[in-house]
């Protein structure tokens, strides 16, 4: 057991620059206090540091035995993924958290008060929230996978509240607690069924006995069945996945656009990795395993329910937050399609779509971060209207962002769409695939007016108030992610290499690592 | 293949095809590369003049040293290279597989395939472009600091595009040449976009050429489906199976020539799609000159040239091509000899030349095209040239009407004198390099045996008379005859000059002066490499241009040359037609084609430059006295109005083509905006806002409502999983 808390090594990087993180944010100094972002993103640095220290060939062994994890690796692809990501996202939230505040007190209107001002803690729960995806990746059984995911809502809870003081954010952030509350019941339900249909909680334990009555009897049973069919719509709500989907465009409205940057990407990475992880129980990465066709059918339900949904909400909007909320759910409903995939090529083809995916929408929020139009946020999609005559570089960006949303070749959104679909192809699911071509087509209506207006359109009455604002961090972190946008494709064979690496299954690795050792020691 | 007796056999194996393993990256040819970096870089340098507003001729300087540098590293290739070519591998481009079948893979890398054909013609679009690029130097002056470093980036854009197309190892790379050139001049002839006449020239050169390019890319699909490559070294080898005539037919080797046809017929201009170059001329008129007179339109020769083998595969083919060939020459000199305005004269005179080249590929003798693809790049640039001089000088005018006795005007001695030269080879003028090259196609069409290719022979002799007449017929009307001339519409007054007597015509001055002289001097020795020897073959005839010519897949349009000398062991196909064969051979006027022809052509050249100098040179009022005499008679008067108006084929294709695609835009539009937008989208859009009425007191925004939904959706979404397990699933199998 000491060998798997050496497993835990990120998470505890992360945990105590969380705690670093609410120490500074109390100091009177407002320069000590300015530092905050540079601590996050040193501890995610250090984080990722830690992750490829971990995730070494020599601690494969430990990882292999006792309680090992359905996907070994998945933390060697996913925290260096989170970590970058991580840092674009911290750089959109630079200097937004108590600015109203914070500004008073540098004019030297108010006395600094430490039990007033909420950036320390801000940053703490940004940490934190990480530090639970990053721990969902390593989940060996039902309790830590439960902890791990509202270790990575709850903060996000919080951050929607205290980002701005406005009603709509409070409001937007109690929504946000019931509803995920709800959702956390319903998986947990779900949790139960599993338990009381097995009579264990570790992940692996599980399939085994559930592979062993399905040899038996041919069916894994209909509590188990049920009880996975509970789990993932419950689970459903991280990825705002339909029908738990409702939330999201109310919440992302109401959260400032940093906030929503962050609750658009973390918890959706979260909940894609925990379904990954869940979906092992039925043995369906072993040989001639396969999905029990009751889970398959909701999932492809959901899959296509979910991007329709989201393109058609999103089709509707005039406002670009919820314009973005609605497309993001429909990403979730492409996000299913890998892991309907299944194993292999399926979920390697998730890894690279949530790293487009998280970069193309960061970016996206970036350049509203860097936006205001008389104090407010910028919202209505008009207002960005011939942007390129005032922010060449912001134009740029929501341009090249969204076009890798969409899709847009040579970006990299292209290659992670491409690779889901081909996946998607591969593993029999034609019309699935068609079905998300055709609403990638739909997609391409809201996107491009998103590429078009602000490059090609001219300024309105409106859209002429709209001023840069003065914080650099948005847009340095929408300059790096276009940046990695054009010029990770370069890299993709490295990336699919070990993306593919990542989601190798435990009895895989098991059965590759014996093969080595009797290779090293030749019989007699 | 019911003619395959009068055509010669197919492939000839004499040279063996070179295999790509021998010969990737040739060490003394490797700096090939170079042709098409040079105008690559002089394209970005060009870039950083525009973006750095220069307002010198800095852009003409770096073009112009760029091209030359070009020119020379394909004379020195063409001293270094030895037959029967090689492949210069640049880099890997395409190269997929995806099994071990025969169409299983499909490599085109970007290699440059050197052998004689695409040398010689490598090496006059190098050299005129550099030329040309130095005329224009002076030309372009007073958009010096506007459009000047567009222009020469242009001009480097089309030269790196040419380069591509000719030297290309593969059709993908030709392709992709092909496009590029396409864009080159979409780019140079819409140059003055402020103006809508070239604009709307531009986009129908792009648009008419697109209809060509469909042909190109699927016959290059249709290449790669059955000879499994598109490398031309590997395509050749394919041919030279013993068993290639049972191997390859089809329908598909049937489709690839026609389909190759409709590609070269709209870059070249023939009929149907020649509408597009006689407008091309909006463009500078070194533009002209460059693109749509010495180069850019031969590419369509060197696509039949360069895949003649396959056209060999099916007769039929290349009969359409002389018949398309011989009568788009014969419209094109017919509409010419009815025009006033001097580049529209020689923009139509270009077409029916095109019109002889094809004959010439039609009539199998590519020799003879290829020579007079290279004479004419030099006198018809060098006419070009000329009409852009008196253009330029003349603020824009170039109504032959209004422009008279150039030769006697001090400082326009050496135009009306180059082009006078010009005129005589475009004219036919015994010895000079037109009529040398011209008569080679004119003699084969009657040796050929074919459909009706005698009285092709005779058109195609007409044509050349009236060649000659309306070559003439601008010569004298506007460089000889009284001294008068009026501005042109770009004459808005003369404020340089104190004098009240208003136009002065400003002459050419030396850069322009000096590259007309070259091109003259060029223009006359294009002749010379008819007289020299033949160093591949002594039984070859033709001179230095056959020799070129031979070397490559073209060489079966060689005269002399027989491919069972050369070990092609198909019996029963010998040559259709050569020097030395006498049996094949048909008699005009009882002399051998050949030497007949230096006689007719000759007559036939003169008679028309006669009719020239009556009517417009020593009686011009007769010229207009006749045409008012024919209009009168209603016999006739339709003959002269339909030259006038070309025939009325813009007409035409207006009202069959142009307005079903209008009226039928228009349809979809319509459908587009009432029935897609107004009941779909629309109707969509509402659907949802009904619901939400509908739901409106659970959709409250209220976290309780919220729930419910979800709840509910998620009841949904599991009923619709058991319908699906209970009826099917539209997902597959489940």
């Amino acid at each position: 057991m000491i060998d798997r808390l050496w497993f835990l090594l990120p998470e505890l990087v992360m945990l105590g620059g969380a705690i670093a993180c609410a120490i500074v944010g109390l100091s009177h100094a407002a320069g000590i206090r300015r530092t905050l972002p540079v601590i996050v993103i040193l501890t995610l640095v250090a984080a990722c540091a830690a992750s490829t220290a971990v995730y070494d060939a020599s601690s494969l062994e430990s990882a292999l035995g006792e309680g090992a994890v359905a996907l070994p690796w998945l933390g060697r692809a996913v925290i260096p993924m989170v970590a970058l990501i991580g840092t674009v996202l911290v750089l959109v939230q630079a200097g937004f958290v108590d600015r109203g505040y914070e500004s008073a007190v540098g004019a030297g209107k108010l006395r600094f008060d430490p039990l007033r001002s909420a950036r320390g803690e801000y940053y703490a729960f940004f940490l934190l929230s990480l530090a639970g995806l990053m721990l969902t990746c390593a989940a060996p059984d039902l309790i830590w996978l439960f902890l791990a995911l509202e270790l990575t809502s709850l903060p996000t809870y919080i951050m929607v509240a205290i980002g701005r003081s406005e009603r709509r954010s409070q409001e937007a952030a109690m929504k946000y607690f019931f509803l995920g509350a709800m959702a956390a019941a319903i998986f947990l339900f779900g949790f139960a069924l599993l338990y009381g249909a097995t009579g264990t909680m570790e992940l692996t334990a599980m399939k085994d006995v559930l592979v062993a009555r399905a040899a038996e009897t041919g069916s894994i049973g209909s509590l188990a069945t049920l009880g996975l069919l509970i789990t993932i719509i419950g689970v459903g709500f991280k990825l705002a996945a339909a029908p738990m989907h409702l939330y999201a465009p109310d919440v992302y409205e109401g959260a400032a656009a940093p906030v929503t940057a962050f609750i658009a990407f973390v918890p959706k990475a979260g909940g894609a990795v925990a379904i990954m992880l869940l979906l092992s129980i039925t043995g369906w990465a072993g040989e001639g395993g396969s999905l029990p066709s009751a889970v398959l059918v909701t999932l492809w339900i959901m899959s296509v329910l979910t991007m329709t949904l989201g393109n058609i909400g999103a089709l509707l909007q005039s406002n670009v937050k919820r314009m973005l909320a609605y497309s993001s759910i429909s990403h979730s409903g492409y996000i299913l399609i890998g892991i309907i995939a299944g194993p292999g090529a399926g979920f390697a083809a998730v890894l690279i779509y949530l790293l487009a995916y998280g970069l193309g929408n960061t970016a996206t929020f970036s350049v509203l971060a860097s936006l205001r139009r008389g104090g407010e946020e910028v919202e209505r999609i008009e207002d960005l209207a011939g942007l390129r005559e005032r922010q060449p570089g912001l134009a740029w960006v929501m341009a090249i962002s969204a076009g890798s949303l969409l899709g847009f070749p040579p970006l990299l959104g292209f290659w992670g769409k491409l690779l889901l679909f081909i996946a998607g192809v591969v593993s029999g699911h034609l019309v699935l695939v068609i079905i998300a071509g055709i609403n990638s087509g739909i997609s391409a209506w809201y996107y491009l007016r998103l590429v078009a207006l602000p490059l090609t359109g001219s300024a309105t009455g409106s859209s002429r108030a709209v001023e840069g604002r003065r914080e650099v961090g948005p847009r340095v972190a929408g300059v790096f992610a276009c940046i990695l946008l054009i010029g990770l494709p370069l890299l993709l064979e490295p990336m699919l290499n070990e993306a593919d690496d990542a989601v190798r299954d435990v009895d895989a690795m098991r059965s590759e690592m014996t093969a080595a050792d009797d290779s090293s020691e030749p019989v007699g | 293949m019911m003619l395959h007796g009068l055509f010669m056999p197919l492939v000839a194996p004499g040279t063996p095809a070179v295999p790509l393993s021998d010969v990737i990256s040739a060490p003394q040819l490797s700096w090939a590369g170079l042709i098409l970096l040079l105008p690559l870089v002089s394209l970005v340098l060009c870039g950083l003049c525009a973006a750095f507003r220069v307002r010198s001729k800095l852009p003409a300087v770096i073009t112009s040293a760029a091209l030359a540098g070009a020119f020379v590293t394909s004379v020195m290739l063409y001293f270094s290279y030895e037959p029967p070519g090689e492949v210069v591998h640049l880099f890997d481009w395409i190269n997929v597989s995806w099994g071990s079948g025969a169409i299983e893979s499909f490599s085109a890398n970007f290699s440059l395939y050197i052998d004689s054909l695409s040398l010689l013609w490598i090496m006059f679009v190098t050299g005129l472009g550099t030329l040309i690029t130095i005329y224009a130097s002076e030309y372009m002056e007073p958009d010096l600091g506007k459009g000047y470093s567009r222009f020469f980036a242009g001009v480097s854009v089309f030269l790196f595009a040419m380069a591509s197309l000719v030297l290309s190892d593969n059709l993908l790379m030709l392709y992709l040449g092909w496009e590029g050139v396409g864009f080159a001049s979409y780019w140079l002839i819409g140059y003055y976009y402020q103006r809508p006449a070239a604009v709307a020239a531009a986009k129908k050169a792009f648009i008419v050429n697109r209809i060509g390019d469909i042909g190109l890319a699927l016959a290059i699909y249709l290449i790669w489906v059955t000879f499994g490559t598109v490398q031309y070294d590997e395509l050749t080898t394919v041919l030279q199976q013993e068993n290639w005539r049972e191997s390859f037919e089809g329908w598909t080797t049937s489709a690839i020539p026609f389909l190759l046809m409709l590609a070269a017929f709209g870059k070249s201009a023939q009929l149907p799609l020649y509408v597009w170059l006689p407008d091309a001329m909006e463009g500078p008129t070194p533009v002209s000159a460059l693109i749509h007179a010495a180069t850019m339109v031969t590419a369509g020769i060197y696509l039949v040239a360069r895949t003649y083998p396959l056209f060999l595969l099916e007769p039929v083919s290349l009969q359409v091509v002389a018949w398309v060939g011989g009568l788009t020459a014969l419209l094109a000199a017919t509409i010419g000899m009815a025009q006033y305005d001097i580049k529209r004269i020689m923009a139509y005179s270009t077409v029916s030349q095109l019109g002889y080249m094809f004959l010439g590929l039609g009539v199998l003798t590519t020799y003879g095209a290829a020579y007079h693809v290279f004479t004419h790049a030099f006198f018809k640039a060098l006419l070009f040239l000329t009409c852009g001089a008196i253009m330029h000088g003349f603020a824009g005018q170039l109504d032959l009407r209004k422009i008279s006795g150039l030769r006697h005007l001090p400082g326009w001695r050496i135009t009306a004198w180059t082009m006078f030269i010009g005129a005589l080879c475009l004219a036919g003028f015994p010895l000079t390099s037109g009529y040398l090259s011209k008569d080679v196609i004119l003699a084969e069409t009657f040796v050929t045996q074919g459909p009706g290719f005698r009285i092709l022979g005779w058109l195609a002799i007409v044509t050349a008379g009236l060649t000659a007449y309306y070559t003439f017929r601008v010569w004298f009307r506007v460089c000889a005859g009284p001294v008068a001339f009026e501005a042109g519409d770009e004459y808005h007054g003369d404020e340089d000059h104190g004098h009240t007597g208003g136009f002065h015509p400003h002459a050419p001055r030396f850069v322009i002066n000096t590259v007309l002289i070259i091109l003259a001097v060029g223009a006359l020795m294009a002749a010379l490499p008819y007289f020299m020897s033949n160093q591949a073959d002594e039984r070859l005839v033709g001179g230095w241009v056959a020799d070129m010519v031979h070397d490559s897949t073209a060489r079966q349009g060689i005269p002399g040359f027989h491919p069972d000398d050369v070990g092609h062991a198909d019996a029963g196909h010998s040559t259709a037609h050569g020097h030395d064969d006498s049996h094949a051979h048909a008699l005009i006027l009882g002399m051998d084609p050949h030497i007949a022809m230096y006689w007719i052509s000759g007559t036939v050249g003169m008679i028309g430059l006669f009719f020239a100098a009556w009517l417009h040179l020593w009686k011009r009022d007769h010229a207009d006295a006749l045409r008012r005499w024919m209009l009168s008679k209603l016999w006739l008067g339709w003959l002269p109005r339909a030259m006038e108006r070309k025939w009325y084929v813009d007409e035409f294709y207006h009202a069959l083509i142009r307005s079903p695609l209008w009226i039928l835009g228009h349809i979809f539009y319509a459908f587009d905006r009432f029935i897609i937008d107004g009941i779909f989208v629309d109707g969509v859009a509402r659907i949802p806002r009904g619901v939400a009425r509908w739901l409106q007191p659970l959709q409250a925004g209220a976290v309780q409502s919220l729930a419910v939904v979800m709840a509910g959706g998620a009841m949904i979404i599991l009923l619709l999983m058991a319908l699906f397990m209970q009826f099917g699933w539209p997902g597959g199998t489940a």
